[in-house]
């Protein structure tokens, strides 16, 4: 079982619709998916039509594996399973931080309730807390979606000033650029820049900024579901293709 | 626990409309139905599959088997094949214990349409999936839902569930494939249920009986002659002799002559199915020769194998050409008009004779007449004995066979068991002889004129026989053990029980 968490800590950067059609990616080439939506919001269940789980508290997340398979929900599509959000969920981090090996309850639960899957997708909300350090921890890749501006490039920062700080692995870390819009000089400039100073974390797959992608909200489906020949459909076949290879690679 | 798939079997074609309708707060939407494809239905000449409440399609190249509530899939075609040669898949899985003698073949077939249809909640979110496939005979309509479960949608399964079995009329069993499809095929069956009467007349009986299985064998022919499996052969011939059986053992219900005409014809029906009965229980044990001698003999034994393999196509052929003659056909129509009424055979001194009468007299003396020939033999009695005692207890059990409607379930099943153990015994014993017989016969026929065989044959062939004496032998060492169970006092007892009544 593999975990892959689609993580940044700045908000509204594509972190829900790559985690949807990164999901829906791998489960059209057969593998058994899991995505859960960690993401108090729901946003990515709302792209499945899968309802938010009443049940689910935090405190059952971590401790009660039979309530957390229970609560998972099959997809309209086959082998792409959810766990969906739920408003409790925004405790997670004061919860957390209460435990004992508190950066490490998450993967044992994911590994305890998660064994049916071959990955595990998690979309992450957006801050830096005791739940990021629990994906940070449980996650053997992380995808950041970072938008080709001066905010964006900033968080980015940051987030890897975090790793730095905190000692943590940055070869997890794989970063690409989303919502690129190709008329925009400043896209551009930022790109060359940031892929000069951090080499080895950008993926060479990049999301166009594109209308198909914002449709998600309306078709409530994966984009190669209702657009399978747009650029963006592509673009995330191709980011599926490069993140699979390089955990291929790195195995 | 909630099953991940759930077949349900409905008579006719399953209305959408009104099951769409009965479904609370759930939509019901079809895909466009897939192109039709021809479908059939594969079972074994007696429908052991139907029988034992499953159905077998065969729809292009996949194998569906349907069980109850539960279905399964496999690649691959099914018809002509026995199940053990099946590629490994769940469908040969769950056909394990069918017959290993009996090859798979269609018994009827028609066009089949299938449809995809999911079961949305609101947000128009699948929650159960599901499939129809509708059969179309020329005789009727079935249709087979099947429907999957989705995680974290147990409600909604078990709704859609509960819906379909209320209009599955047979609760889960497959029949409606069968008599929905094709309610005028008839079911072969190797042993008929005859219904005697107490006081019926002998001759009624006897004409019964070898009415039914004359047609019993006529239902085998185009088996033997299309060479599906080699169990039609031995029906046939299991059936004739029945025939010949009854006319036999049922002393002076026909004339003299009628007796004798029927023996000579139904002697000459059976007389050209012998060899090829032969060469098929001799290649039916093909693996077990082999394990009979040391692998540095096998050579010889595989030639005799392939001689007999082309041997047996040649006799085969012989045989399937008889049945196809009008001559034959002829004969056999004959023999059934004049088996459709009594009164058209020449009626013999027992034949008013009541039945139970008449049975009781036929099976007790039978009965003493084998147990006294039984109770001579020693360790030293010579084998011609020991296959007079065979014949003997044949007779008495097809006696008891064929009147058993007359008596006590109960007791003729505590008599039986230990007859037909002896039976077994005593039929291995023939068989290793006659398997000796015909491999000493074999080296004769493949000998030159001074009598010398090819040496790797010669072999082979000798180490067979040495082998099968041995167990000839330990079988023999064995029968006066089996007769004594069969002998015991509670046996006796029934036996007299059930079949003399003292007079007065």
């Amino acid at each position: 079982m593999k975990i892959i968490a689609c993580y940044s800590n700045k908000g509204g950067v594509g972190k829900t619709a790559t985690s949807v059609n990164l999901a829906h990616a791998y489960a059209v080439a057969g593998h058994k998916v899991l995505l859960c939506d960690l993401d108090p919001q729901g946003a990515s269940g709302f792209y499945l039509r899968v309802k938010p789980s009443k049940k689910l508290t935090d405190a059952r997340f971590f401790d009660d594996v039979a309530r957390f398979t229970k609560s998972i929900r099959a997809s309209d599509f086959e082998g792409l399973d959810v766990l969906p959000a739920n408003m409790t969920f925004r405790d997670f981090d004061v919860f957390l931080s209460r435990m004992r090996n508190k950066r490490s309850r998450l993967k044992k639960a994911l590994i305890a309730a998660g064994s049916d899957y071959d990955v595990i997708i998690l979309d992450c909300p957006p801050n830096f807390s005791t739940l990021s350090e629990n994906v940070f921890k449980a996650a053997d890749q992380i995808v950041v979606p970072v938008i080709p501006t001066t905010l964006s490039e900033r968080s980015f920062d940051q987030l890897v000033g975090f790793f730095d700080a905190n000692k943590l692995s940055k070869k997890k870390l794989n970063a690409f650029f989303s919502m690129v819009q190709q008329r925009k000089t400043l896209h551009h400039e930022t790109m060359d820049e940031m892929r000069k100073r951090h080499r080895k974390r950008f993926l060479q797959s990049s999301i166009p900024f594109a209308a198909d992608i914002e449709r998600m909200g309306q078709n409530r489906a994966p984009v190669s579901e209702y657009a399978p020949r747009s650029a963006a459909s592509t673009a995330y076949q191709k980011l599926y293709d490069e993140i699979e290879n390089r955990s291929a690679s790195k195995q | 626990m909630v099953r991940v798939k759930s077949c349900f079997v409905i008579r006719g074609a399953f209305d959408g409309a009104r099951f769409a309708q009965s479904l609370k707060g759930l939509a019901l939407r079809f895909d466009a139905a897939e192109p039709a494809r021809r479908f059939g239905i594969l079972d074994c000449h007696d429908q052991s599959l139907r029988a034992s409440g499953r159905a077998l399609i065969q729809i292009d190249g996949s194998l569906i088997l349907l069980c109850g509530r539960k279905s399964q899939i496999q690649g691959c075609r099914g018809e002509g094949k026995f199940v053990q040669d099946l590629p490994d898949g769940p469908v040969k899985v769950a056909l394990a214990g069918f017959p290993k003698l009996r090859a798979l073949m269609n018994v009827g077939s028609g066009r089949v349409e299938h449809r995809s249809f999911v079961v949305l909640g609101d947000q128009q979110k699948t929650q159960v999936r599901g499939t129809m496939m509708l059969l179309s005979s020329d005789q009727g309509q079935v249709s087979v839902v099947t429907v999957r479960h989705m995680r974290g949608y147990d409600r909604a399964f078990k709704s859609i569930c509960q819906k379909l079995k209320k209009m599955d009329a047979a609760a889960s069993s497959t029949e409606p494939v069968f008599d929905g499809l094709f309610p005028k095929a008839t079911i072969y069956k190797a042993k008929p249920q005859i219904r005697i009467e107490t006081h019926e007349p002998s001759i009624e009986v006897a004409t019964d009986i070898i009415r039914t299985y004359l047609a019993v064998a006529r239902q085998n022919e185009a088996g033997v002659i299309d060479d599906i499996d080699t169990e039609f052969l031995h029906d046939y011939r299991v059936s004739l002799r029945r025939v010949r059986s009854v006319i036999s053992l049922f002393k002076d219900v026909f004339s003299l002559e009628q007796t004798a005409e029927l023996k000579r014809e139904f002697s000459g029906l059976m007389e050209p199915t012998g060899r090829v009965r032969d060469l098929d229980v001799y290649l039916l044990e093909k693996d077990s020769y082999f394990n009979l001698i040391p692998v540095n003999l096998h050579d010889g034994v595989r030639a005799m194998f392939t001689q007999f393999e082309n041997e047996r196509a040649q006799a085969l052929g012989r045989l399937s050409r008889r049945f196809l003659t009008q001559g034959y056909d002829t004969q056999m129509r004959k023999l059934t008009e004049l088996f459709a009424d009594p009164a058209n055979l020449r009626p013999g001194p027992n034949a008013d004779r009541p039945a139970y009468d008449f049975a009781c007299s036929l099976i007790w003396k039978r009965y003493r007449k084998t147990c006294k020939l039984a109770r001579r033999i020693t360790p030293h009695t010579p084998d011609e004995v020991v296959h007079n005692l065979r014949i003997d207890c044949k007779k008495l059990r097809y006696l008891m066979e064929y009147f058993a409607p007359l008596f006590d379930a109960k007791a003729f099943k505590t008599i039986i068991k230990p007859l037909k153990k002896l039976q077994d015994n005593l039929g291995l014993f023939n068989d290793f002889s006659v398997q000796q017989e015909a491999l000493q016969n074999f080296v004769k026929q493949n000998s030159n004129t001074q009598g010398r065989a090819d040496a790797q044959m010669a072999l082979s062939v000798g180490g067979l026989i040495a082998v099968l004496d041995q167990r000839q032998r330990a079988e023999r060492d064995c029968v006066i053990a089996k007769f004594k169970q069969f002998d015991s006092p509670d046996i006796r007892h029934l036996f007299r029980k059930l079949f003399h009544h003292k007079e007065g």
